[in-house]
């Protein structure tokens, strides 16, 4: 079964609204996964200080820490690989997008269809609405399935694709309002804001699996002599290493809804109108539904699919297409297609 | 102590006037340039058109002579070979496909000069042109909106109050006379 757009009673959608609620949101996530990075660094000080001050009182040596009578050298080299390792993945993972995948860059040089001028005209016509001051990269993926997606981490480096079928079975406001979409993610840094969270939730686990294998370790090498609040902590640590990889996905989770949503309302203020992106939304979605088999086994011929699960506009695994290693994230992405209609101002009819 | 406290107060005040200052003028440099742009989308606009105009021209010009030019030929042929002179219709028949392959000239000079094609391309073109147009004008208003709402707004409207020279400047959004609007509201189609 595909919907059809006039299942749903169409309204209006403030995106002002929109875009400042969600705007919020993400700020909230974001400090969360630096709180938590940093809270980790902290502990990690206050394990290695219980051990070189064995009487004294956890609390005290957290005290010290945090007023820096003790040095929390944990900490800052924790931030200082974080740091480093940022910079290295906003140098090298532009390339990364495109892994896998057949494509051809698309520019006024190239551009010989009529559907590939459209494009072009449609790309360039957001670019004014957004005020961009570069014209993205703009390339164009051999496949049948409905799909794009945007990267870059400034305007300058900033890229789109599209696929081939997304670009033949979208009509010209359709994929208008797909690419305003897609500009919007630029507009609005999404993938550097959600690299950055990814990595920072990748850090801590890795810091927290050293810290963890190398507290029982010490708490195995030294006994008697070890004090007691150091094995209060390895307790922490413990709960930790369960909690944190569910509390990681749940905020990345939420973080890349909230900018899906986001780059909706902001695909709305460039075109200034709800019915196209709902139309294209509810069209991509049924595309997936209907060519199911043949989608399914053109993504597990598609390396690196999951590198770009993220960035597209819609997630191929609401429409049940999984890789044949399906990992643990089996929540979606992306907000419902309903969900996002309803942001949209689109309601179901019952 | 307090003397820190009051010079970290300042300092603060002071830092946060000049971040002020600056993200207004970033603002009002936006609106400038957006205003700009729909110069140069105007500019486009003439530009595109009139060698769009130009081309579909010369292509009609061409289509027309050549019609009746095989149009003539083709009437000649047929009374050369009513009246049985072999010759005479064999010329005039050789003529049209002298015509035929010129037009295959003039196709791989112009490449998109393929009818149907050709109009859809041109509407493509014309669309496209004029929806650059019109975002122009929206971004525009848009970078208005953003400007006015930050200089209006407490307390950017104190620190508005005291640079008033160079932050509080009044652009005015882009619209259509009131005439304009009644004349404009009351169109439609005739067919």
């Amino acid at each position: 079964m595909t919907d059809q757009l006039n299942e749903y009673s169409a309204g209006s959608v403030n995106w002002r609204n929109t875009l400042k609620q969600n705007n919020h949101r993400t700020f909230i996530v974001i400090a969360l996964f630096f709180a938590i990075y940093f809270a980790l660094g902290l502990l990690v000080d206050t394990f290695l200080y219980a051990g070189h001050y064995p009487d004294t009182d956890l609390s005290t040596i957290f005290i010290g820490i945090i007023t820096l009578k003790l040095f929390p050298i944990a900490t800052l080299v924790m931030l200082a690989v974080a740091g480093i390792s940022l910079f290295v993945t906003y140098t090298f993972s532009d390339q990364l997008m495109l892994l896998g995948t057949e494509y051809h860059e698309v520019n006024h040089q190239t551009a010989k269809t009529p559907a590939e001028k459209q494009l072009l005209n449609v790309v360039e016509e957001m670019k004014i609405a957004a005020g961009l001051q570069y014209m993205p990269k703009l390339y164009i993926i051999n496949a049948d399935y409905m799909n794009a997606f945007a990267s870059g981490y400034s305007e300058k480096s900033a890229m789109m694709a599209i696929t081939r079928g997304l670009m033949e079975k979208l009509d010209r406001d359709e994929l208008q309002a797909v690419m305003a979409h897609e500009l919007s993610h630029i507009r609005h840094m999404d993938i550097k804001l959600t690299l950055t969270a990814s990595l920072l939730a990748n850090l801590t686990l890795m810091v927290l699996d050293v810290f963890f294998y190398s507290a029982m370790y010490s708490s195995r090498g030294s006994e008697g002599g070890n004090s007691r609040s150091r094995n209060n902590l390895a307790i922490v640590i413990m709960l930790l290493r369960f909690l944190l990889p569910l509390i990681n996905v749940v905020l990345l989770l939420y973080l890349s809804r909230t900018r899906e949503l986001m780059a909706d309302a902001g695909a709305v203020s460039l075109t200034r109108s709800n019915e196209p992106l709902a139309r294209a939304l509810i069209k991509i979605s049924g595309d997936y539904t209907q060519h199911n088999a043949q989608y399914t086994t053109d993504n597990e011929h598609t390396p690196h699919e999951n590198v770009r699960r993220e960035a597209y506009i819609f997630d191929p695994r609401q429409a049940g297409i999984k890789p044949l290693t399906s990992s643990s994230d089996f929540f979606s992405t992306h907000p419902s297609l309903e969900k996002r209609l309803q942001a949209l101002g689109y309601k179901r009819k019952h | 102590m307090t003397v820190l406290i009051l010079l970290i107060l300042i300092a603060a005040l002071v830092g946060f006037v000049i971040l002020t200052y600056n993200r207004l003028i970033a603002q009002i440099e936006a609106v400038r340039n957006n205003a700009k742009q729909i110069d140069i989308q105007l500019d486009r606009r003439f530009k595109v058109f009139e060698s769009l105009i130009n081309v579909v021209k010369k292509y009609m010009d061409y289509e027309q002579t050549t019609l009746k030019d095989v149009v003539a030929l083709r009437s000649q042929a047929q009374q050369a070979h009513a009246s049985g002179d072999e010759a005479g219709r064999i010329a005039a028949e050789n003529k049209i496909s002298g015509i035929a392959s010129g037009l295959n000239i003039v196709f791989e000079q112009y490449p998109d000069l393929k009818a149907n094609e050709n109009c859809l391309q041109l509407q493509e073109e014309i669309v496209s042109t004029e929806n650059k147009l019109a975002f122009a004008k929206q971004s525009y208003n848009d970078s208005i909106e953003i400007y006015n709402a930050n200089k209006k707004s407490f307390p950017a409207n104190v620190i508005v109050s005291s640079f008033k020279a160079s932050l509080d400047i009044d652009f005015p959004y882009w619209q259509l006379s009131d005439e304009k609007i009644a004349e404009h509201e009351s169109y439609t189609v005739k067919l």
